[in-house]
């Protein structure tokens, strides 16, 4: 992983000093290790590891010479001063490495060749550059039980830890979930829990990518394959709005592993990953996977190859209105790709839209200054308006834990409770009246030198007094920076291409369409299901289902065409940050399935209207860079790091305003990241699974009569939910029920409004 | 070879002062009550400063000095921190402060508090003393209760109090970083200076940390004046010194002597009373077990600070360890090394790992299994120990057997030719876990 941090050699404030008789600068106050490996001299370490805070000088890996010091220094701790004169290479700086690693090599079993970080183990290529030649140490060495699950996700093998004390210091400083520690001293010292529970956390895997030995490996990618035997190619996270940056590790065409990337990008991830995103991917082989094309016959399914696949398609959308509904993930390329299809003459005057959530309304927040997640490091205010980003965009957590860190105060106001309040002072505000909130937070806004402010993208878009209110906020500080807590995957993407959440459903309505694409949508399992049941039980025309995975809609629809995944194929996702960035396959995929936009561009063969481009690449020239949004960039351009996108013409479809009066109950839905039908079916994250629950405060659940664990089913008036268990929860307001939104099953979509993540309810018990 | 019981003024009143009248009948709590709001706190360091007064704890760095290290305008809170977790083997002379003489220590960490501005005082008291902190806390409230502790004292400005924390039971909660990380309720473990206690300590406050002989130094200075202790002993590092002698002595305890003008003969032999009939002296740890052995050739040497330094070794915390000629150096060196392997923190390799190496190579030579090539191979760890780590226990590991080898080399070349090393049948090796 990342082990030194960046350096910024065009910074104003740099130093000169001499290293090993050169002479080299870095800014002033830049940790010695990082300063000489910007100027191409590795200092080996070992327990230094920037990301978690300031460094503990634990390893003794990194001690250097310096001139007028006494002894020799942790260069790790060691910050770069002026005409400071260093010795990286002398006598004894070298019999130091030598006796350091010596000592860690005493007890270490050097069982390189069963071990699974063997060929990318920062204490093996260390050994190798700095170490000894042989052990001097003929005692027996200490002795586990070997491995041990820390995890279900995590293997601990006790005998290769160095005591660098990096997990300890994630798990207590970064991810702040106070599990893992060390017990017992001396040589004797060992990784455990507080408890000896099992280690489960959200972000528990990123143990295994900053381990610096086989300790802590992956439970998943145990045994399965070699350094030598692998390929790495950087893509970025689909699971939630974040975009995290990621590395696929594949063997033999199959995903063996997710990690963060060696060169992490600080503006989103900084290298960490959740577990969803690392672990999540085996849903890619679970039993529910879409391998094969599927005719729906009135005599039954037939099975039939990609090709017949698609020449079905073609001949089943010929001479028909179509209509394209394309879901929140889908990349820029399939969405480009559809749009264009609808005005080429293709498909003739296709309606396109998205499932999702639309913030046309929001349009005066987003053009305050954008922020990235990265500029939350430097904040001295962290603003949170309404949202749950713990469950919602994981990443953020540790973002905006890192800012308290550092001294920044957490403020903010909303409806749900979430695990970032017990980080500040927060108020707990009515649906619709998130502005009542952000009154008490103007002065701390105004008062602030870098204040961010994260807002929910759904929240804000159904709270129009809040919009204004936020925008007043945003306006009045000119230091102030925004930051969307998005809803969707590709939202961002979907709405700068222009794809609106409407229309669609009321063509189809109004029988203006004759033919439906569903594009990883699936609209009988979305906020609004019952009212999309009721439209596709009346619409006599063909639907094509381009999906990865079986659901409501693929057994409705007439032709199941299978898609890949997002570990599969090529294409480009925008963040809630607005950062295009680029998925790359790391696995092959079924064979008899082909990314969405590969099956569009061959369905406009079929229908004798080849495209222009061939490739996701070219396809992104032809159809994505004609909008404003992303004129000029190519994917070149977006390369392994991402771009900004530019601005883009609102829409001005916007949900309905709800708004909380003491009468009524009112629905807010989160999509827990580790609560949903995704999560649910990994086998790797079976542990790690929030159960869908309705949330309320005690006097809520008192006031309908209901005990914590009854079942409840919430009813609205364009439908109900299925039965929930009740948990009562002081923290959520009084005539506020929270739900799971994504669940397995989709429990509470049928109880809300199309592209709504909030109702009017009323509740009975089952 | 004076006596001089400044610091245990119990021995001089002849009595056990836990009794807050008592103390007082003693002359205690005048230096309170001439300096508190009487004297500007910044004179009060000065008197600490000039009385010479070094730190008591082992390491002996200059109290006013350090004292003077904290930031005067600090917006931070400002804490006196007490090192009462006493574990130097060897060492037992804060115990008998505590015991004895209570509210000594107590007065003396007010006089600190008021001379740096502190908001409050803590005293680590190490676990084992279950009986020594209940001694204490009596002391405290009763303190607390006439005022010499709590809101304004004595109708001053000045608002100070002190609460008493029990460690858990390890060495390393003696080092001041690793005592203020326990304090704070983490692990213990030493932190990585800079920044230093004084600057970031407890809390992350400006912390003094001092010893419990060194603070109750500071009554006795402050009424009979910073001259009076100046003059006591050496020019450079004057005043009393209490050693605790354990070991082959006849007579073992705590004696509190003038620095420089008792030699370590005297200690053994006329306040020790000597070793037992017969017997000669092999080998002493003059400072705990954490400095070069001296031997039979160096008991003329004065004890104070610059003279065992000549002598290649430390005063440390005096607490000074008597092995006659019935004992095995071998074995003693491995018990000591034992010691430190089992209280390294395990947060630096070198010690970490250099301990548990030390150790398995001393077993095996006490066993019979030694090599040649071993002693090669122990002094050729030393030096990748010393010195390569965050705190002075690694340090404190490698003097006693560095020095050992060194000094008593035949012993060990014995060991190995002889096949191991007899088992002396009266100093039994108790094994740690
Ligand atoms: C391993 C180790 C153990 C120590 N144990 C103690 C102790 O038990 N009591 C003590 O006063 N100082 C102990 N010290 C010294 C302290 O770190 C510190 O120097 C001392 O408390 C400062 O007080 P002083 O200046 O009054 O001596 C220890 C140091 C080390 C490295
Ligand atoms: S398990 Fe790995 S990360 Fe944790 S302390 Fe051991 S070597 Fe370091
Ligand atoms: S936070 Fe979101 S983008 Fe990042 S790894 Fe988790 S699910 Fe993926
Ligand atoms: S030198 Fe030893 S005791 Fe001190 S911090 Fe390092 S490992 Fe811990
Ligand atoms: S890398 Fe510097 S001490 Fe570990």
């Amino acid at each position: 992983m990342a082990d030194y941090a960046p350096v910024d050699l065009a910074a104003d404030n740099l130093v000169t000093f001499e290293l090993n008789g050169r002479t080299v600068s870095a800014p002033a106050g830049t940790m010695l290790v990082d300063a000489a490996y910007a100027a191409g001299v590795e200092i080996p370490i070992f327990c230094y590891e920037p990301r978690l805070g300031p460094p503990i000088g634990a390893c003794r890996m990194c001690l250097v010479e310096i001139e007028g010091m006494r002894g020799l220094q942790t260069a790790c701790s060691t910050p770069v001063t002026e005409d400071m004169v260093v010795r990286t290479n002398s006598p004894m700086a070298k019999d130091a490495q030598d006796g350091v690693l010596e000592m860690l090599l005493a007890q270490h079993p050097l069982d390189c060749p069963v071990c699974d970080k063997g060929g990318e183990c920062p204490l093996q290529d260390r050994t190798f550059k700095f170490g000894p030649g042989k052990s001097r140490f003929i005692e027996p060495k200490r002795h586990f039980p070997k491995p041990i699950e820390l995890s279900s996700r995590i293997a601990l093998d006790r005998e290769r830890c160095i005591s660098c004390f990096r997990c300890v210091r994630f798990s207590q400083d970064v991810a702040q979930d106070g599990q893992l520690t060390m017990q017992e001293r001396g040589a004797r010292s060992e990784i455990t829990t507080f408890t000896g529970d099992a280690y489960e956390a959200r972000f528990s895997g990123n143990i295994t990518d900053i381990c610096p030995v086989g300790a802590l490996t992956s439970i998943p990618y145990r045994f399965v394959a070699r350094p030598w035997d692998i390929t790495n190619t950087p893509s970025v996270c689909g699971s939630c709005p974040v975009g995290c940056n990621t590395e696929l590790t594949t063997r033999d065409g199959e995903l063996k592993r997710i990690t963060g990337r060696d060169t992490p990008n600080v503006a989103v991830e900084e290298g960490w990953l959740c577990d969803k995103g690392r672990w999540g991917y085996d849903i890619a082989m679970s039993p529910n996977r879409l391998s094969a094309p599927v005719v729906r016959e009135a005599v039954g399914d037939r099975t039939v190859s990609i090709e017949d696949g698609v020449a079905a398609a073609a001949s089943l959308l010929t001479g028909r209105r179509v209509g394209i509904l394309l879901g929140g993930a889908v990349t820029l390329e399939e969405a480009g790709i559809a749009l264009d299809l609808a005005t080429n003459g293709t498909l003739d005057n296709a309606v396109v839209a998205r499932l999702g959530v639309a913030s046309g309304n929001c349009a005066p927040v987003r053009a305050a200054t954008g922020a990235q997640l990265g500029d939350i490091d430097a904040a001295d205010l962290v603003v949170i308006v309404g949202g749950d980003p713990a469950a919602q965009q994981p990443i953020v957590e540790l973002r905006v834990r890192k800012a308290r860190r550092f001294g920044a105060r957490v403020i903010g106001c909303g409806a749900r409770p979430h695990a970032l309040e017990s980080l500040g002072d927060f108020t707990r505000t009515a649906p619709g009246h998130l502005a009542d909130g952000m009154m008490g937070l103007a002065d701390a806004i105004s008062n602030a030198a870098r204040p961010v402010v994260l807002w929910d993208e759904a929240d804000l878009a159904s709270d129009p007094g809040a919009i204004a209110a936020l925008t007043a906020l945003l306006a009045a500080s000119p230091h102030a920076t925004q930051l969307m807590l998005g809803a969707d995957v590709n939202g961002v993407g979907l709405s700068a291409l222009g794809v609106s959440t409407t229309g669609l459903f009321e063509a189809i309505a109004a029988d203006e369409v004759d033919a439906v694409i569903c594009v990883h949508a699936d609209p009988l399992e979305a906020a609004g299901s019952i009212a999309w049941q009721a439209v596709f039980d009346g619409f006599r025309g063909p639907v094509i289902a381009i999906a990865t995975y079986a659901s409501a809609m693929t057994e409705r629809a007439d032709l199941v065409l299978p898609a890949l995944t997002m570990w599969e194929q090529e294409g480009t996702l925008v963040s809630m940050t607005h950062r295009a960035q680029r998925l790359r396959p790391g696995a092959a995929g079924p064979a008899q399935a082909a990314a969405g936009w590969e099956l569009l561009i061959a369905i406009a063969h079929h229908l004798g209207h080849p495209p222009a481009y061939r490739t996701a690449a070219s396809a992104f020239t032809h159809t994505v860079a004609s909008h404003p949004a992303f004129f000029g960039m190519t994917t070149d351009l977006i390369g392994t790091d991402g771009v900004v996108i530019g601005a883009w013409p609102a829409d001005d479809v916007s949900p309905a305003a709800i708004v909380a009066d003491p009468d009524h109950l009112v629905l807010v839905a989160t999509r827990d990241t580790f609560g949903d039908d995704m999560t649910a079916r990994s086998h790797a994250l079976r542990t790690a699974v929030s159960a869908p629950v309705l949330r309320m405060h005690p006097a809520t659940a008192q006031a309908l009569w209901l005990n914590e664990h009854d079942h409840a089913v919430l009813i609205s008036d364009v439908g109900s939910s299925s039965a929930l268990p009740v948990l009562c929860d002081a923290r959520v307001a009084e005539g506020l029920i929270v739900g799971p939104l994504g669940a397995p099953g989709s429990p509470i979509e049928g109880a809300l409004s199309r592209n709504q993540h909030q109702a009017i309810v009323r509740v009975e018990r089952t | 070879m004076p006596i001089l019981n400044s610091v245990y003024r119990h021995r001089e009143a002849g009595h056990v002062l836990t009794e807050l009248v008592a103390y007082r009948a003693a002359g205690g709590f005048a230096a309170i009550e001439q300096s508190i709001g009487e004297m500007e706190p910044d004179d009060l360091l000065y008197v600490f400063h000039r009385s010479g007064l070094r730190g008591r704890g082992g390491a002996g760095f200059p109290m006013g000095r350090k004292a003077s290290f904290l930031p005067k305008d600090a917006k931070l809170a400002k804490y006196v921190v007490c090192n009462a977790d006493e574990s130097e083997p060897g060492t037992f002379k804060d115990r008998e402060i505590i015991e004895m003489n209570p509210f000594q220590l107590i007065e003396g960490m007010v006089l600190a508090g008021y001379a740096i501005g502190a908001d409050r005082g803590y005293i680590y008291i190490r676990g084992e003393y279950e009986h020594q902190a209940r001694v204490l806390d009596a002391a405290l409230i009763a303190a607390r209760e006439a005022g010499f502790l709590g809101d304004n004292i004595l109708r001053s400005d000045f608002s100070y109090d002190i609460t008493l924390y029990r460690g858990a039971g390890a060495y390393i909660c003696g080092e001041e970083t690793g005592l203020l990380e326990s304090l704070e309720g983490k692990r213990g473990q030493p932190r990585l200076k800079p920044p230093f206690p004084a600057v970031a300590g407890l809390y992350s406050s400006p912390t003094l940390i001092n010893n419990v002989e060194t603070l109750s130094a500071l009554p006795p200075i402050v009424t009979q004046g910073a001259d009076w202790y100046a003059a006591l002993g050496p020019e450079k590092s004057p005043g009393t010194k209490i050693f605790s002698v354990s070991g082959h002595v006849q007579r073992p305890g705590n004696y509190e002597v003038v620095l420089g003008e008792t030699t370590l003969r005297e200690l053994i032999y006329e306040h020790a009373g000597g070793l037992r009939e017969g017997h000669q002296v092999k080998a002493v740890w003059v400072g705990g077990s954490s400095v070069p052995v001296l031997g039979a050739m160096h008991l003329d040497t004065p004890l104070d600070y610059e003279s065992l330094n000549a002598a290649g070794t430390f005063l440390g915390s005096g607490g000074c360890i008597v092995m006659d000629d019935s004992g095995c150096i071998v074995r003693a060196t491995l018990r000591l090394a034992s010691f430190y392997r089992h209280e390294s923190c395990g947060k630096c390799t070198p010690c970490r790992e250099g301990t548990n190496w030390m150790e398995r190579i001393l077993q095996r030579m006490v066993d019979g299994e030694g090599r040649m090539e071993d002693l090669e191979l122990l002094e050729s760890l030393f030096g990748r120990i010393s010195g390569k780590v965050l705190c002075a226990l690694a340090d404190g590991a490698v003097a006693p057997v560095a020095s050992a080898i060194k000094m008593f080399r035949e012993d060990f070349v014995a060991a190995v030719t002889d096949g191991g090393t007899p088992r002396p049948a009266p100093m039994s090796v108790v094994e740690v876990r």
